[in-house]
């Protein structure tokens, strides 16, 4: 009695608000989890630029998403309920990508696919791994995210470290360069790219003369050009964006340099060809094989044309195939719970994707990834070389 | 030294665009102490209308150098009327309000542009036609094109003309004495709004000119842009001191001049630290800028 007296006479009133908020959103979660539970769609959200430099990429993303849902509900759906696709915002930007990751939780996703910027990508794949979603990759290749221990991410693309190595090989044993000159664009997908790029090349025995960043959104990049041009190497690897690639390769013919000009796999868009003109002539990119050079995927780049009025894009033919995967895995599941799903996921060895059988090893990363170089002849890319089985470089066709 | 007279010409260049920008920031200032952070987005804008004016033009089968005239001009009106439109709706109404009100109207302006431009345009990039020879000469092995010998002379004759303008017509003292006291400018009969509305169109025009160039030299233009290069621009202003017309001029290409050095003999990663380095550094040291000191007389 005497205890109670002493405590402070407002708790007992206080403690019940208490109660009756928690009632409160305990009876409307109890209102809100049948409807997630008997909703007539299954929901994978898809997270990508939609605004911001990076937009177009990000369109062709989600019209690839797009197509590969149609197909799914065209034929019957999964588990007998039609797929929806929950297309988010990120802007290749973290802090935006926070939100978004949230507002696709919030939505009720069952499961994610989608993703561009690694910048981006990374803190997404945190919020939906709190969530226990898992994440089905179709563009981010920062080795990272497959790095973190999560068992809930996937990607249906290679990732930088096994780029980097490749793009070495290419320069050492296809060009036989003895130098070579790195230049990032201080993101997180560029760096990474760049810097297992410079190890591999070390490995080699390639000297690395120049590795360095440079600003993007600037636009005079010949500062820096002529630096690496009093370097003399034999080749430049620019491991950032198109945009920036565009004028760094006009500027450099413009100085006079004549070395091999290098791109990584983001540098493949045609705005390459329209802002450097003829300059980009005979540019060599590293990247996962486009559409248009899978024998596998000429049906889709068709449709993709007919549906959009324009070609597919580099990444949009990885996510049709990481939306298809995650469709097959929740079939497997037999069921809508994102833990089940990332369990399906780990077990699938061969599906047949149109970018290759799709299988994940353990971190989430395909078992097996594949890699070519293209090259710019006038206003086209066109395939350029490959590894064969052996490790040796031929021409494709 | 053939590297570093390099470096000299790539300085000049990227300052040019810089400079050009520059002037507009402090025109501004200079007469109603206003740092109109939507200018860099002006410059922007300028560069779509020419590449739009172009893309027509060519559409039309216009001789190539009437096409370019045609071009610069069109964006020269039409971004300076956009100039002074903002300053007639956003800022004059501001005026006699906290200085603050007008600083963030000029946010808010900035936004506006960009984000008018990438409903209207779409986010990708565009890209100017390749009219500009890429070729030049050599002098002491340093390679020079004649577009940057274009952009360089045509940047200082626009200034020169702008100093002349300023201090050596009847107009450009009224918009002196504004700059000095603008109660007594209007006591003394100077229409003040007219004024304001007149150096804003300048600003623009000039921001304009920039743009057009940037496009036609780099060929790749998108909405945002405005904001790198209004930034350092800015930077440039403050610099050279701003309010002060041939600090600008000054300031701009020691940006450009900083920022070619940097990334030659330092890092290219850094030259965002060393040109806001020097930002805060003159801020703190020497507010006044370069050419600052005589605050009675401005522009």
């Amino acid at each position: 009695m005497n205890v109670q007296n002493n405590g402070t006479p407002d708790a007992p009133r206080l403690r019940g608000t208490l109660h009756a908020t928690l009632g409160a959103v305990i009876l409307a979660l109890a209102a809100l989890a049948p409807g997630l539970a008997h909703s007539d769609t299954i929901k994978i959200g898809v997270p990508v630029p939609l605004s911001g430099s990076s937009a177009a990429a990000g369109t062709d993303i989600l019209n690839g998403a797009k197509l590969a849902a149609a197909k799914i509900n065209a034929a019957g759906g999964v588990l007998g309920k039609q797929i929806e696709l929950v297309p988010e915002d990120d802007a290749c930007d973290a802090q935006t990508a926070v939100q978004a990751a949230q507002k696709l939780v919030d939505a009720g996703v069952v499961a994610v696919a989608g993703g561009y910027c690694s910048s981006a990508a990374l803190p997404e794949l945190s919020a939906f791994h709190r969530a226990g979603i898992p994440y089905v990759l179709d563009a981010s290749t920062n080795p990272k995210l497959t790095e973190m221990g999560y068992n809930t991410v996937f990607r249906t693309i290679g990732r930088d470290d096994q780029q980097g190595p490749f793009a070495a090989s290419f320069m050492k044993n296809a060009l036989r360069a003895r130098t070579a000159a790195v230049i990032d664009d201080n993101t997180t997908y560029s760096k990474g790219l760049a810097q297992n790029t410079v190890d591999a090349l070390k490995k080699m025995g390639v000297d690395v003369v120049y590795a360095e960043s440079i600003t993007p959104g600037q636009m005079d990049y010949s500062p820096t050009l002529t630096k690496v041009a009093s370097l003399k190497p034999d080749v430049i690897y620019y491991t950032g964006y198109f945009s920036e690639a565009g004028m760094l390769v006009k500027e450099a013919r413009q100085l006079g340099l004549k070395m091999t000009i290098m791109g990584g796999d983001a540098t493949n868009d045609p705005t390459l060809m329209k802002t450097a003109g003829p300059a980009a002539d005979g540019m060599i990119i590293t990247t996962s094989p486009l559409a248009q050079f899978l024998s596998g995927a000429h049906d889709y780049v068709d449709q993709y044309t007919k549906t959009y009025g324009q070609g597919p894009g580099p990444y949009s033919v990885y996510e049709y195939d990481a939306v298809g995967v995650t469709a097959k895995a929740i079939a497997d599941a037999k069921s809508t719970k994102p833990a089940a799903i990332a369990a399906a996921l780990h077990k699938i060895n061969s599906y047949p994707g149109l970018t290759g059988t799709i299988g994940f090893d353990p971190k989430g990363d395909r078992s097996r990834a594949v890699y070519i170089t293209i090259i710019v002849r006038g206003d086209e890319f066109e395939p350029y070389q490959r590894q064969d089985a052996s490790g040796k470089w031929e021409m494709m066709k | 030294m053939s590297t570093f007279l390099q470096f000299v010409v790539e300085g000049l260049t990227i300052g040019s665009f810089y400079a050009l920008v520059a002037l507009g920031y402090t025109m501004v200032y200079g007469i109603i102490r206003l740092i109109n952070f939507a200018h860099g987005d002006l410059f922007m804008v300028g560069a779509f209308v020419g590449w739009t004016a172009l893309g027509t033009l060519a559409a039309a089968r216009l001789p190539l150098a009437l096409a370019l005239v045609v071009a610069f001009a069109a964006s020269m009106l039409a971004t300076g009327a956009l100039g002074v439109a903002i300053a007639r709706v956003a800022y004059q109404p501001l005026l006699r309000a906290p200085r603050l009100s007008i600083l963030i109207t000029a946010l808010g302006i900035s936004l506006l542009l960009e984000n008018g431009v990438l409903i209207a345009y779409g986010a990708g990039f565009r890209t100017y036609p390749h009219l500009l020879t890429q070729t030049g000469f050599d002098v002491l092995q340093v390679h020079i094109t004649f577009a940057q010998v274009g952009i360089v002379a045509a940047s200082f004759a626009l200034m020169l003309g702008l100093y002349l303008f300023v201090h050596h017509t009847f107009i450009g003292t009224a918009m002196r004495a504004l700059a000095i006291d603008q109660d007594a400018a209007r006591l003394m009969g100077i229409d003040v709004e007219r004024l304001i509305q007149l150096t804003f169109f300048i600003g623009s025009a000039l921001a304009a000119v920039a743009g057009v160039m940037e496009g036609l030299f780099y060929t790749q233009i998108n909405f945002f842009m405005g904001f790198v290069l209004g930034l350092r621009a800015f930077t440039a202003a403050v610099l050279g001191g701003i309010g002060n017309i041939p600090g600008a001029m000054v300031g701009g290409f020691l940006i450009g001049l900083l920022e070619a050095f940097g990334a030659g003999y330092v890092s290219s990663q850094w030259t965002d630290v060393f040109v806001f380095g020097v930002l805060i550094a003159v801020l703190v040291v020497k507010p006044t800028g370069l050419f600052g000191e005589r605050v009675v007389e401005r522009m």
